[in-house]
């Protein structure tokens, strides 16, 4: 059995067939939900955000075109919310990192503690930078795509996720470095004891 | 093979859209940089990054937001019932306006307006001067009346695009504002009365938008639009909030999910 595919989905809700938005949520709904709690790092905003993409589908749905590709056009929707989301609050902008989602346990504790890395790495790139990775890495959005999301030329994309991936390349090695550097630092002072005496003059 | 060029070859070699040679050249490469094959490895790690579940509750909310928006629907008039109909005219009607005499003219003076703006910022790149200003004041006054004469439309989507041609200029002239006033409270239209409440909301940081919108809240018969009012009513910190909801909830036969959002909004307010 073949899936019906987005597009004629969404010209049968374009059409007047709301309830049929339901199959086009159960498919959306969790990577809508990872670009923006990956982008903003709130979960709270982010399901806002996934219904807010949603309830302007039902609204706008008039202006989706047949032979325009769904999941390009759900993520212009996507971006706009948020654009228009963080216009409304510009002080929300800040990733909070306590408000980022727990590692969830992976098989060995390397693979964890390089997940956690890679986390924060992410987190530490400038947002455009992390947008972009998020859209090529997480919702496989095409390059083609991306350039029409962006509004830029096909080759500005290979070179923004090029850029993206060095930044985050330079920023995964030094927390790397950083985390080896403690490691180290805590076996050494387990090895030295503590000098005695000089505080007790 | 230098990292410049392969540089450009990588984004593409990652989503394994090259050839086989260029693919043989990049990894040739990779076996001698270091850099360039942890960028690799980099892009191969990021597929470790756990996908996170929206709570369980994300589809109740969503299946009220569609339930609300359908029973706002249904209480439409009957012409705004045959979508499909619609949707198939929208292409019409937006030619057909524009074939009219006031479409005509409307657009011919703003092809006009715009060539005379272009060939005026082009000749004189200087501080503006009094035609540039009297220009740009016409193209101005040009979209508006687009937009007066789109709201005026038979048709809910040529409605719908005026409303979101309001939405492209900074400022609201008073006519359009106006206009977008009476598109809010009594359009037939769900859609157009939401797209109507996004483009005045944006103006919400001038009183008299903010009262106009807040003021609707009681006369709004669609649950829909109610349950955008009591949104925004929260985002915004209304003064009058508490005054507001006590007032929708004594409302008879108040629609339950809109009982439902009061009750949620007056718990946020507390």
């Amino acid at each position: 059995m073949t899936l019906t595919p987005d597009e004629d989905l969404m010209l049968q809700v374009r059409d007047g067939a709301g309830e049929t938005l339901g199959v086009l949520f159960d498919r959306y709904q969790t990577p809508l939900f990872n670009f923006y709690s990956k982008l903003t790092g709130d979960r709270a905003l982010s399901e806002d955000l996934v219904q807010e993409v949603f309830l302007r589908i039902l609204k706008y749905r008039q202006s989706y075109r047949p032979g325009t590709p769904f999941r390009a056009w759900i993520y212009q929707v996507a971006r706009n919310a948020r654009i228009d989301h963080f216009r409304k609050f510009p002080s929300q902008t800040a990733l909070e990192p306590e408000m980022l989602p727990p590692v969830l346990p992976t098989d060995s504790a390397q693979e964890r503690q390089e997940v956690e890395l890679l986390q924060r790495a992410l987190r530490q790139l400038p947002e455009e930078k992390r947008e972009i990775l998020l859209l090529c890495r997480f919702q496989e959005l095409k390059y083609e795509e991306i350039a029409a999301l962006l509004g830029c030329e096909l080759n500005t994309v290979r070179t923004r996720i090029h850029r993206a991936l060095q930044d985050l390349r330079k920023a995964f090695h030094q927390l790397t470095r950083g985390t080896m550097l403690k490691k180290a630092e805590a076996a050494a002072a387990e090895n030295i004891p503590p000098q005695g005496g000089r505080h007790e003059v | 093979m230098k990292c410049e060029q392969i540089s450009e070859l990588l984004p593409d070699y990652l989503q394994r859209r090259l050839s086989r040679e260029q693919d043989r050249n990049v990894e040739a490469h990779l076996e001698q940089c270091a850099e360039c094959s942890e960028e690799v490895i980099i892009w191969r790690k990021l597929s470790l990054l756990p996908v996170d579940q929206p709570s369980p509750e994300s589809r109740a909310r969503f299946e009220a937001m569609l339930q609300a928006y359908q029973a706002g629907r249904s209480n439409q008039p009957a012409d705004d019932s045959h979508p499909r109909k619609q949707a198939s005219a929208w292409n019409w009607n937006v030619l057909h306006w524009l074939r009219s005499p006031v479409g005509a003219m409307a657009w011919s003076a703003a092809l006009l307006a715009i060539g005379v703006f272009a060939g005026l910022r082009l000749a004189a790149p200087k501080p503006p001067s009094p035609d540039l200003v009297a220009m740009q004041s016409e193209l101005t006054s040009m979209k508006q009346l687009v937009v007066l004469s789109m709201l005026q439309q038979q048709s809910a989507s040529a409605r719908l695009e005026g409303v979101t041609w309001s939405t492209r200029d900074q400022q609201l002239d008073p006519q359009v504002l106006s206009a977008l006033f009476h598109t809010l409270r009594y359009d037939a239209s769900v859609d157009v009365r939401l797209a109507a409440l996004d483009a005045l909301s944006r103006h919400g940081r001038q009183p008299q938008v903010h009262k106009g919108i807040m003021d609707s809240l009681q006369q709004d018969q669609s649950p829909l639009v109610q349950v955008a009012l009591i949104d925004l009513m929260l985002e915004w910190r209304d003064r009058d909030a508490a005054h507001r909801l006590q007032e929708l909830e004594q409302t008879p036969n108040l629609n339950p999910t809109v009982r439902q959002r009061v009750e949620w909004a007056k718990s946020k307010l507390n």
